[in-house]
Formats: structure tokens, C-alpha cells, sequence
């Protein structure tokens, strides 16, 4: 997977920035697929391309929220396959 | 049967139907599943740990029905016109609670967040995601109900007071087994739904649709029953004779 360069990713409250990682998000949206019982296979095909999505959005922005990273990845993936974009979504307000 | 015993049994039906349209215990159950099928969790453990799950939750409601079952009837049977005022306190809290469910239950924001404290619902979020076995998901149910008790208490205090108002221990042990089993009805209905391959997604978008509804029929539930509980608890008693045994 291409490395992006230096983007932080702005925490909220106090906690310090931190790295943007593609593979955490990789991995999120391949648990969100999963979860909406998308085959693995297609799961995959999908947080490739919303993780290149994010990405090259993200070089135009060199300091960004997490929320920036969950809109993005959202509005590419609804496209994709739209249920696990609601479920990307919604994730934070199920509780 | 008298009077007195279909009333306490339909109180404790009404009471166990607000109880079941309470939220976090779904909530929380659809954020396990949605997890541990993202995790490519086996099925049969998926179904193990969301039976676990509420077996805490019955398992707790069955504790706190019991115990506030047991304390309503030592003070009842030793203070005098004590049942009227229980019923008078229980009413006033129900009606209040029942305003405080139409006004906040749920947020005013996309999604089916509730009026948890966010850091709360934030921390059962993160324990949800870290529940690996049924021990934790059982753990997780006694939370869950833990949690909502602000809002159980009522429909719990209600039916306590018709519970002990049944004439035989047998019939009240059944109503206490009803109670629970039916309070805890939302969630098998998640579990079968789940099991039987039906999307997350679907689910939460149903919640979402309807959470105004289920918020104004929980709230609206609780006024009547507060209603139904002065009329036949505080002011019917005395058309009883002044006393239900």
C-alpha cells in the first residue's frame, strides 16, 4: 500500500495528533463490510479503493480529523456498496 | 379472579411492555453482533455470546424485579396506607419519567444515539468491541440494564407493587417469569433477525426510521400507566375496602 507523507490526524479533547494509518482504516472498513455480511473477497475490493479514495484526498489536507477521515470514507464507500456506508456512518450513534 | 388480581396482571404486562420498548440493551446487543460478525466470528459463538448477553440482561431485571418486590412488600406490610403512598410516589416518578422520555430519550441527531452521557456510551461502545466470549457478553447484558436504570426503575417499581398484591406466591413467581420474559422480547427478536442472516444495517436503519415512534409510545405508555396506577392504586383502594389482601 502507498505510504502517505506526514498527515496528522487531529484527536479529540486532549489527546496528541497522530499519524493518519491507511491500514487502520483498511481494516475498519473491511469489519464494516463484513458486518453487513459482504463476501471477503468484495470486502476487500472496497477498502482498497475507499483507503486509495482517502488517500488522495488526504494530500491535499496535511492536518485532518477523525471525522474528516469517517466523511470521506463514507461518501466513497456509499457509492460502493451503501450499506456499510450507513453502518461507517452511524457507528458512533448506534449507542 | 378478583378485581385486584387482573389489575396488578395487566399492570405487570403494560409495565413489562414499557420495559421492553427501553433501547441501550438493543442497542447494545446490535453493536455486539455488528462486531463480532465483522470479525468473522463463527456463527454458533455469535448466537452463544448474544445468548449470553441476555441471559445478564434477564438475569439482572430478575434481580432488581425481585429484590424491589421483596423491600415494597416489608414496608407495605408494616406501615399503615403504605401501598397508597408507594403507588401516589411511583405515579409522580412514572409521569415524570414519561415527560423526561418524549423530551431527551433520544438525541436530536442523525443515528440512534441516546441521552447517555457520551462518554459513557463511548466507553460501552469500546467494551462491546473488546467482548470476545460469553462471559463478557453476559456482563455486558448486567450493564446494559445497570445503565438504563433511571428509566427501568419505573415500569419495575409498578410492576413490584402489583406483584405483591397477587393472593398466592405461586402466581406472583409466574408474573415475575412474565415480566422478565417479556421485557427481554425485543432482544430474542434481534438474535432471531440476526440469525437468521438479516443485515445489521437493515436493523439500525429500522431504528432509526421509527425511534420518534418508539419514543413517543414509551413516553406515552409511562403517563398512562402512571394514570391507570393513581386511579386504581391511590384512589381505588379505598373502593376496595381500604385494603388489597
Amino acid at each position: 500500500m502507498v505510504k502517505p507523507g506526514q498527515i496528522d490526524v487531529i484527536k479529540q479533547g486532549k489527546r496528541p495528533p497522530e499519524e493518519f494509518s491507511p491500514d487502520k482504516l483498511h481494516n475498519s472498513i473491511i469489519a464494516t463490510c463484513l458486518s453487513v455480511r459482504t463476501p471477503e473477497g468484495q470486502a476487500q475490493d472496497i477498502a482498497k479503493t475507499v483507503t486509495l479514495g482517502v488517500m488522495n484526498w488526504c494530500e491535499t489536507h496535511p492536518e485532518i480529523t477523525s471525522a474528516d477521515i469517517r466523511r470521506q470514507a463514507q461518501r466513497i464507500m456509499k457509492t460502493l456498496h451503501p450499506d456499510a456506508a450507513y453502518l461507517y456512518k452511524n457507528y458512533k450513534t448506534i449507542i | 379472579m378478583t378485581p385486584v388480581t387482573i389489575s396488578s396482571l395487566a399492570t405487570i404486562i403494560f409495565a413489562a411492555i414499557i420495559h421492553a420498548s427501553f433501547q441501550l440493551s438493543v442497542s447494545v446487543l446490535t453493536l455486539l453482533s455488528g462486531h463480532s460478525i465483522g470479525k468473522k466470528t463463527a456463527q454458533r459463538k455469535i448466537f452463544r455470546m448474544s445468548n449470553s448477553f441476555v441471559l445478564g440482561v434477564a438475569m439482572t431485571t430478575l434481580l432488581l424485579i425481585s429484590s424491589i418486590s421483596y423491600f415494597l412488600s416489608l414496608f407495605i406490610h408494616h406501615v399503615t396506607s403504605a401501598e397508597q403512598l408507594v403507588a401516589a410516589i411511583s405515579s409522580g416518578m412514572m409521569f415524570g419519567l414519561g415527560i423526561a422520555i418524549w423530551t431527551f430519550y433520544f438525541r436530536r441527531q442523525p443515528g440512534t444515539s441516546l441521552w447517555l452521557p457520551r462518554n459513557f456510551a463511548e466507553y460501552l461502545n469500546k467494551r462491546t468491541k473488546k467482548t470476545k466470549n460469553s462471559i463478557e457478553s453476559f456482563a455486558l447484558g448486567i450493564i446494559s440494564v445497570i445503565a438504563e436504570i433511571i428509566f427501568i426503575i419505573a415500569p419495575i417499581i409498578a410492576a413490584s407493587l402489583a406483584i405483591i398484591t397477587l393472593p398466592n406466591p405461586f402466581l406472583q413467581i409466574i408474573s415475575i417469569a412474565i415480566y422478565v420474559i417479556v421485557s427481554t422480547l425485543p432482544l430474542f427478536v434481534v438474535i432471531v433477525l440476526i440469525g437468521s442472516g438479516r443485515s445489521i444495517s437493515n436493523l439500525q436503519r429500522w431504528r432509526e426510521d421509527h425511534k420518534r415512534f418508539l419514543q413517543f409510545a414509551s413516553g406515552g405508555s409511562l403517563l398512562i400507566l402512571a394514570a391507570f396506577l393513581f386511579v386504581d392504586r391511590v384512589i381505588g383502594v379505598i373502593s376496595y375496602g381500604g385494603n388489597l389482601w
